[in-house]
């Protein structure tokens, strides 16, 4: 039975926790890294034309430098190898010569004659080391000749067996080898070697030349084309930061201007400097800017204009309408005198009267609105009195339509900052517009609260909206059918004059409507004046609106979007914040 | 945009990295060029002959031991093993090796035929040697330290008992490495190498021995070694070497013609490569084309080596040698074969009354020292100066006996040297004759001197003797001499007859003319049998080129020869005599004499 060591389960399941923990932290770190990185480089111009010509200036430094230093180091070594060459031959011709004299290895001199040759070759000092090393070698000789070399050193170990066999073999060969033979330090060598022919076999003389100088003088200018190189690569890099500098932060200016000035500011102006393109620019710019001003101003103006016309007209209307109505007022006393078909011209001229005082008073009040003189009179207010007054103010008309006035309304007071006028005259507008349009059915008014807003719904059963005319309804004299007689009341200013005192309020009022559901139009105001609406008590689309292509849901939302085959689709909506016809401010 | 990053982050390694990478690496692969050089087959000079090896004589004891004496010769550093091969394998430990420079031959002249004598397993082989000299490893034959007169050593039987033509090896060998003077007539060559007088002046020849076994491309390296190495030592008192520290940068080279001397030479200007070019070219003798020096590896001088002994003669010598004799007290001269016939230098005033003289050519003009007797039977050294004939003579001091003059042929002051009562004695041109002490016990017999005038020859108590001269404010000044071994006794004179060689007249056994070399290990027999003892010896030393080239004169019993053929000089060859008056016997012509 064996038993097998148990593994220290502690420290091995630990470590890779820790690993794990460390590794998290680090991806997380050059995740945001990067991701900063990333924004830094979508961000910047310059940053991108830095990074660009650093990175395409390296890419070009870095392969020149590469070749320069290859070619000085070729050159470098070209040069010690011919020098050594011319050397070697030479040298491997003098002792050709010396050793023509014997023909025989055991000959006493020969050996002498040997160690002359390499200490001549070598410079006749042995002392004066230039570190060159020359050796001569005779293993074919068996035995008979002592390798020797001046100075004397063992060159062995830099005499590999490849470059012997190749000179053995009666060639010229060199190889570059490191090691240690004069100095204390291993030197590169270029090792060459030749045959010497002899009578009594071949002797090889080999030459190591300590390459230091060239070695040193490579790295020398490697290192000077590398600072070359890297100097260069920062210059371009600082050049080009600085050249888009120079194109950027004009850009950068206009843009701020540009933003200045759709944010209204129409005197902001570029400051020119200089002839050149972006002068051009910012001139250019400034031109532009200064025709927009032009233009904008001119059509302020023109609207001014127009709307003071309105309002003239309006005024200069209502003194010679004083005098009219006064006139008519009197004949219209006085039309139980008068013939009937006189009294009936009487009565229209009263009722024409009436409505035309009407519609000046509203084109008064929305060229008030135009020239921006409404103001609000917000004051804390109970909303659910202003609902009762209006409703009791219509009950006449509802009941001569034969309308019914459904409330909905809370029993605890509903308290907010508003201007109770102008929200009266809203509701009034409302509600009047759907007893009008409810064709006899009864007309729902919802008030709802939450914290932050109030809200009012007006529902009629009427003929309803087409689509596309909640938006039209607020404009300024439309109406659903044009050939309509103007019989009834409405100016055609009412819901845009609500609408104004809506957005006075900083509320919205947003109308719904489908053909043969009736309507319902929706004012949401904030509790507290100035506060931003975010949402709305009640919604728009009434709880008992039958949607089209018989959707399934009354409660749910319906959306219209895209489906996988291209064609759109409505369904249930998820559940968002509400969806609503925009005609809120 | 993460392209980009890519691109930018790979540009940026590539600028680091990029020159990194391409410096010298490391190490490489092997790279080979071309070819190297191929050994030529033309190999044009071939070896030297080397002696004979230990079986070469078969079972012929004498001619075994003849090349035993011959075995050491060769190549130095071998000289050792070689020998060795002739000993017994168990007694070759015995012989005591020398290294290097230490290794020096004795020379000995055997004296008599090898005695060997048959004993029971051996043969005992007895030597009578003379010691003539110890050549050492720089070929030079210095002077004998060893005084043996005889060697013994024994043979031994190489082969199996039986038989006999397994040849022998040597017991009991003597401890040094003999050499025969015949083996090194054989296996040597006698070298003539030149150094410059202490003035620069003139070149003076000096003596060397090359083994045949060197390879004559090594020839030129061994003679600038020579040269380099400097002279003999007897002669370092008339002779400068070449300047201290001179050495050869390894070995001479060349072929065909060319041939290249590297030297490491300080102080080497112009005028001395000049001058170590024409000690070279006649050192060279044998060498013709371009020879290039080169002074530490710097190309100095090209010298043609043939051009540069024509245009710097050893001497200045008259071709025309003519001959001349002493007849009835009258210098005459002598008409031989077909030579032409000089004229008397000496005005007929003074030409009476001469026993011997001697006579020089310097330049047009002719000096002239004769001996000549008086009234009383002494005699007087009168010495004069003339063009072409010499007038008038100075008259020096009275001696009981004077030999032949010899003048010392030296470009300024006439200096000669003479024998008088057994001195040696210098005389100048005014006849006056100082004695030279030599520092030698014995009697003076004879002088003769060389060409150069820096070498002499002379005899003393008998044996014969070399020595240099240094001139000193033009006086000749003698250096020690040396002693040369001659197998010939009873010396009586000599003359210089070659550059380095004597001819010398002794005694062996009977009255015989030698031709002996300057450090006598070469002997030559010229004349064995003189019929009497050699009074008068004259000498032409001539080139070889020349016609008179190896011609001598000698008198022995009052009757002049002449060599080539061997032939008496007869009455009727002496010129301008009036034929004697019947009845009286004609006398012989005496004292010959070379005019050149």
């Amino acid at each position: 039975m064996t038993t097998s060591p148990i593994p220290d389960l502690d420290a091995t399941s630990r470590r890779p926790g820790v690993g794990r923990e460390l590794w998290r932290r680090l991806s997380g770190r050059l995740a945001r890294l990067l991701a900063g990185l990333h924004q830094t480089w979508r961000r910047s111009l310059q940053v991108r034309v830095v990074t660009i010509t650093l990175v395409v200036s390296s890419l070009l430094v870095g392969g020149f430098a590469f070749l320069i230093a290859d070619k000085i180091t070729s050159i470098l070594l070209d040069n010690a190898k011919t020098d050594v060459r011319s050397r070697l031959t030479s040298g491997a011709d003098y002792a050709a010569k010396q050793f023509s004299l014997y023909s025989q290895p055991q000959e006493a001199q020969l050996q002498e004659t040997i160690d002359g040759t390499v200490n001549y070759l070598a410079g006749g000092d042995p002392q004066q080391t230039s570190g060159v090393v020359v050796a001569l070698t005779a293993d074919g000789a068996g035995g008979m000749i002592l390798p020797r070399s001046s100075p004397a050193v063992d060159f062995r170990p830099l005499l590999s067996p490849d470059l012997r066999a190749a000179v053995a073999g009666g060639n010229v060969a060199n190889q570059i080898q490191t090691g240690r033979l004069t100095g204390d330090r291993a030197t590169k060598y270029l090792v060459y070697g030749s045959p010497v022919p002899t009578r009594f076999g071949q002797v090889e003389l080999y030459y190591f030349v300590p390459l230091t100088l060239q070695d040193t003088t490579a790295s020398q200018a490697r290192a000077t084309v590398v600072a070359t190189g890297v100097a260069l690569v920062l210059l371009l890099g600082l050049l080009a930061a600085l050249v888009t500098r120079l194109v950027v932060t004009p850009v950068r200016v206009a843009a701020r201007t540009a933003q200045r000035l759709s944010a209204g500011l129409l005197d902001q102006r570029m400051a020119v400097n200089g002839e050149d393109d972006l002068a051009l620019l910012a001139a250019s710019f400034n031109q532009m800017a200064t025709n927009l001003q032009r233009q904008i101003l001119r059509l302020e103006e023109m609207s001014r204009l127009q709307r003071r016309f309105t309002s003239d007209v309006s005024h200069e209307l209502r003194t010679p309408l004083t005098t009219v109505r006064m006139a008519a007022d009197l004949i219209f006393a006085e039309r139980d005198g008068f013939e009937p078909a006189v009294a009936r011209s009487a009565e229209l001229l009263q009722a024409e009267l009436d409505r035309f005082e009407e519609l000046l008073t509203d084109l008064l009040e929305i060229s008030r609105f135009d020239a921006g003189f409404a103001v609000l009179d917000a004051e804390p207010t109970d909303v659910v009195p202003v609902v009762h007054r209006v409703v009791d103010r219509l009950s006449g008309l509802a009941e001569r339509v034969g309308v019914e006035i459904e409330l909905d309304v809370p029993t605890a007071p509903v308290i907010a900052e508003i201007d109770p006028r102008r929200v009266e005259r809203v509701l009034r507008n409302l509600v009047g517009n759907a007893v009008e349009h409810g064709e006899g059915r009864p007309v729902r008014i919802t008030l709802g609260i939450d914290d932050t807003a109030v809200a009012v719904t007006v529902r009629d059963h009427g003929v309803g909206l087409k689509p596309g005319e909640e938006k039209l309804v607020f404009n300024r004299f439309w109406r659903a059918d044009p050939s309509r007689a103007r019989q009834t009341g409405g100016t055609g200013l009412g819901l845009s004059i609500s609408l104004e005192d809506a957005r006075l309020h900083g509320g919205w009022l947003e109308a719904w409507g489908a053909p043969g559901q009736g309507a319902q139009f929706r004012l949401t105001l904030p509790a507290r004046a100035g506060d931003r609406l975010i949402t709305s008590p009640l919604r728009l689309v009434p709880a008992d609106a039958t949607l089209p292509f018989g959707a399934t849901s009354t409660d749910g939302l319906l959306a219209i979007g895209p489906a996988s085959d291209g064609v759109l689709v409505v369904g249930p909506a998820a559940p968002a914040p509400e969806q609503r016809a925009e005609v809120a401010s | 945009m993460k392209r980009r990053l890519l691109s930018g982050v790979l540009g940026a390694v590539l600028v680091m990295v990029g020159p990194a990478g391409c410096g010298i690496p490391e190490r490489s692969a092997v790279q080979t060029d071309h070819r190297g050089p191929a050994a030529e087959t033309s190999w044009s000079l071939g070896r030297g002959s080397e002696p004979p090896n230990r079986e070469a004589s078969g079972s012929d004891a004498e001619a075994f031991v003849r090349n035993f004496l011959a075995a050491a010769a060769g190549e130095p550093d071998r000289a050792y093993e070689r020998v060795k091969q002739f000993i017994a394998v168990p007694e070759r430990s015995g012989l005591q090796v020398k290294q290097g420079s230490e290794v020096a031959l004795s020379v000995v002249r055997l004296t008599d035929d090898p005695v060997i004598e048959q004993d029971v397993d051996s043969m005992k082989v007895t030597i009578a040697v003379q010691q003539v000299g110890l050549l050492r490893t720089n070929g030079m034959l210095v002077p004998p330290l060893a005084t043996e007169t005889t060697y013994e050593f024994r043979l031994v039987n190489a082969g199996p008992a039986g038989q006999d033509d397994a040849s022998f090896y040597v017991s009991s060998p003597p401890n040094v490495l003999l050499l025969s003077d015949e083996a090194l007539r054989l296996y040597y060559q006698a070298e003539s190498i030149y150094f410059w007088n202490s003035e620069r002046t003139r070149l003076v020849s000096d003596l060397r021995y090359l083994s045949s076994a060197v390879p004559a491309e090594r020839r030129v390296s061994e003679v600038v070694r020579w040269l380099t190495a400097g002279p003999s030592d007897w002669l370092r008192v008339g002779v400068s070497g070449l300047p201290d520290r001179t050495e050869m940068i390894n070995n001479a080279t060349g072929s065909d013609g060319r041939w290249e001397v590297n030297l490491d030479m300080p102080g080497a200007d112009d005028v001395r490569l000049e001058q170590f070019a024409t000690q070279l070219a006649w050192s060279l003798l044998e060498l013709d084309g371009i020879l290039e020096i080169k002074i530490l590896n710097q190309s100095r001088k090209l010298v043609d080596l043939g051009e540069q002994r024509t245009a710097n003669q050893l001497y200045r010598l008259d071709d025309n040698a003519r001959r001349f004799c002493v007849y009835e007290g009258a210098i005459h001269a002598l008409a031989v074969a077909n030579e032409s016939i000089g004229r008397v230098p000496v005005a007929p005033a003074a030409n009476h009354d001469v026993v011997s003289a001697g006579l020089r050519r310097a330049g047009d003009d002719v000096l002239a020292a004769l001996v000549v007797a008086g009234a009383d039977g002494r005699q007087r050294l009168n010495v004069g100066r003339g063009r072409d004939v010499v007038e008038s003579f100075t008259a020096g001091p009275l001696h009981t006996a004077i030999g032949r003059p010899v003048w010392l042929r030296t470009g300024d002051q006439p200096a000669g040297l003479v024998v008088a009562d057994g001195e040696l004695y210098r005389f100048d041109g005014r006849a006056a004759m100082y004695p030279v002490q030599l520092g030698l016990p014995g009697r003076v017999d004879a002088v003769a001197a060389a060409l150069d005038g820096h070498r002499i020859a002379l005899i003393v108590g008998g044996a014969l003797h070399v020595a240099a001269i240094s001139w000193e404010g033009g006086v000749p000044t003698i250096g020690p001499t040396r002693r040369l071994a001659t197998s010939l006794t009873r010396l009586t004179v000599v003359d210089w007859w070659a550059e380095s060689r004597l001819l010398v007249a002794g005694a062996a056994g009977r009255p015989a003319i030698y031709d002996v070399s300057i450090d006598g290990a070469l002997e030559t027999r010229l004349r064995d049998d003189a019929g009497a003892e050699v009074t008068h010896l004259a000498a032409y030393p001539a080139a070889p080129t020349s016609p008179l080239a190896g011609t001598f004169m000698y008198e022995a019993n009052g009757v002049i020869y002449r060599n080539n053929p061997f032939e008496r000089i007869v009455r009727e060859q002496v010129q301008d005599v009036a034929a004697p008056p019947a009845g009286v016997r004609p006398g012989n012509p005496t004292a010959p004499i070379f005019l050149y």
